[in-house]
């Protein structure tokens, strides 16, 4: 009688190297290696064929032939994308309601908007040209300013742990600066205000390098600079 | 009135009326349209008189002649009186619209709360019918056909309306039986999408007092996916442009 095992691989996916100096792939995809990504950016379709490099035209070529994955909805074509911003979007999301966050959003940048150009319409004409109203300026540059240099993580070295100051990846810097924006407007406000009013409380200290992620981030600088000695315990 | 929904609905507190024994008065309601009122009509409130003697309890009291700026101040000042301070201000401009001085426009949005029910109770939790509110009371004077010197410019929805059903938009339905008659020679008027022309001057309005702040929206690209996101459609491009 044929019994079907249950680990039968499945011809499509690939399975995980085990070379010693290859690290062992964890995420795995469904698609089979010949699918290509979906391409958004409108002016690569727009370019006449004269205007191609050969590499170009064997991508066209390629894309004509294979089959391409499908497109994930974050991802659209429109000019209005900031990938930073759905980022934040997606950290801010509670139970897949990306609704709520996406909503959330919009009245944050709008709530930051609103009190920058009161501020200007205030202001006498010499100040005017200081004062910065684009709300998407302002939501970069605040998290660039939350942003830390270095971080702290734990080694263990014989039997005690220390902590080591280790340099950060982008990826990481930018995770850690939404992360404490996010946490920081969740629980260290009154009950009753709202998270956009918050938010924008909170983006606009930044922006001004005031407030408390500042702080944080500059507390995290001194437990590093204290802990210098043990700078050497890092092997990468 | 930006909302006549807010009027009959989650109301926190409720005074018995000192000027009328059965109707309730809303004190917050109503300090928050004397303050937008008293912004925007500054000029006018100077100009124009009262013509009666107006007492508010035992020992204010307003006397004839003076400007209507003071009537407003009393109700801001006093806010037990906010209500009737709202009846008297409306009672006096219609009088006065019609000796022809100026002109009243009266704009109302959501006007089907002013004939439905109210979430609201009384103490001994039997509900509030919206005839019992100075507030409406005084407002449905204003509907009315007797004066001249003015118009009424109003509207229904269906979105912030108590106790009818969400497909309901004809304004026969909206407004039931009582409203219908209240507001006698209905006049629709149909407002459509914004046309190409209107959209360019939205827009420009929109640029003009930095709205938009986005690099990108200033841009031929963007000017084109907003109209084509909105549909020409104002609430739609109001939303977009919000956080852009």
């Amino acid at each position: 009688s044929t019994s079907l095992s249950r680990h039968a691989v499945c011809p499509r996916l690939q399975p995980p190297f085990s070379c010693p100096s290859r690290l062992m792939q964890v995420r795995w995809s469904r698609y089979s290696p010949s699918f290509l990504e979906p391409e958004v950016n409108k002016e690569f379709y727009q370019k006449p064929l004269e205007e191609l490099t050969e590499e170009e035209r064997e991508q066209r070529e390629l894309k004509a032939v294979r089959p391409i994955k499908a497109a994930p909805p974050t991802l659209s074509s429109s000019v209005f994308r900031d990938p930073m911003i759905s980022k934040f979007t997606n950290m801010m999301m509670k139970d897949g309601n990306k609704v709520l966050a996406r909503s959330l959003m919009t009245q944050t940048l709008e709530a930051i908007k609103r009190k920058q150009l009161e501020k200007y319409h205030k202001a006498p004409e010499n100040e005017k040209e200081t004062i910065e109203c684009n709300p998407y300026v302002i939501f970069h540059q605040a998290l660039k300013n939350c942003q830390p240099i270095i971080g702290l993580s734990n080694i263990t070295k014989g039997g005690k742990t220390y902590q080591v100051p280790v340099p950060l990846k982008d990826n990481r810097k930018r995770f850690l600066a939404m992360k404490w924006m996010i946490t920081e407007c969740r629980e260290n406000k009154h009950r009753r205000t709202l998270m956009p009013e918050k938010l924008s409380q909170e983006l606009l200290l930044a922006f001004n390098n005031e407030g408390p992620i500042i702080k944080k981030k500059h507390v995290l600088h001194k437990m590093a600079e204290a802990n210098r000695a043990y700078a050497h315990f890092r092997w990468w | 009135l930006p909302t006549a929904h807010l009027w009959v609905k989650n109301c926190r507190e409720l005074l018995q009326s000192s000027y009328n024994k059965d109707r309730l008065d809303q004190p917050l309601q109503a300090s928050a349209w004397l303050k937008n009122f008293k912004i925007s009509n500054e000029r006018f409130l100077r100009e124009i008189k009262t013509q009666k003697k107006y007492m508010w309890g035992k020992r204010e009291s307003t006397e004839e002649g003076r400007p209507l700026g003071e009537v407003v101040d009393q109700g801001l000042a006093r806010v037990r009186s906010a209500s009737d301070a709202v009846g008297v201000v409306l009672k006096e401009l219609k009088q006065q619209s019609q000796q022809g001085s100026f002109r009243l426009l009266v704009a109302v949005d959501g006007v089907n709360a002013l004939w439905g029910r109210t979430t609201l109770r009384k103490e001994d939790k039997s509900p509030v019918s919206p005839e019992e509110l100075t507030l409406v009371h005084n407002l449905r004077k204003m509907m009315r056909n007797d004066w001249t010197g003015g118009a009424v410019v109003t509207t229904l929805s269906q979105t912030g309306s108590l106790f009818k059903p969400s497909s309901a938009y004809l304004p026969q339905e909206l407004l039931g039986k009582e409203g219908f008659d209240a507001l006698d020679p209905f006049v629709p008027i149909l407002v459509p999408n914004y046309s190409p022309r209107e959209f360019e001057s939205c827009y420009g309005y929109y640029l003009e007092r930095r709205w938009l702040q986005h690099e990108k929206a200033r841009t031929e690209d963007g000017k084109a996916e907003l109209q084509f996101l909105s549909g020409s459609n104002p609430r739609q491009l109001d939303r977009l442009a919000g956080p852009l």
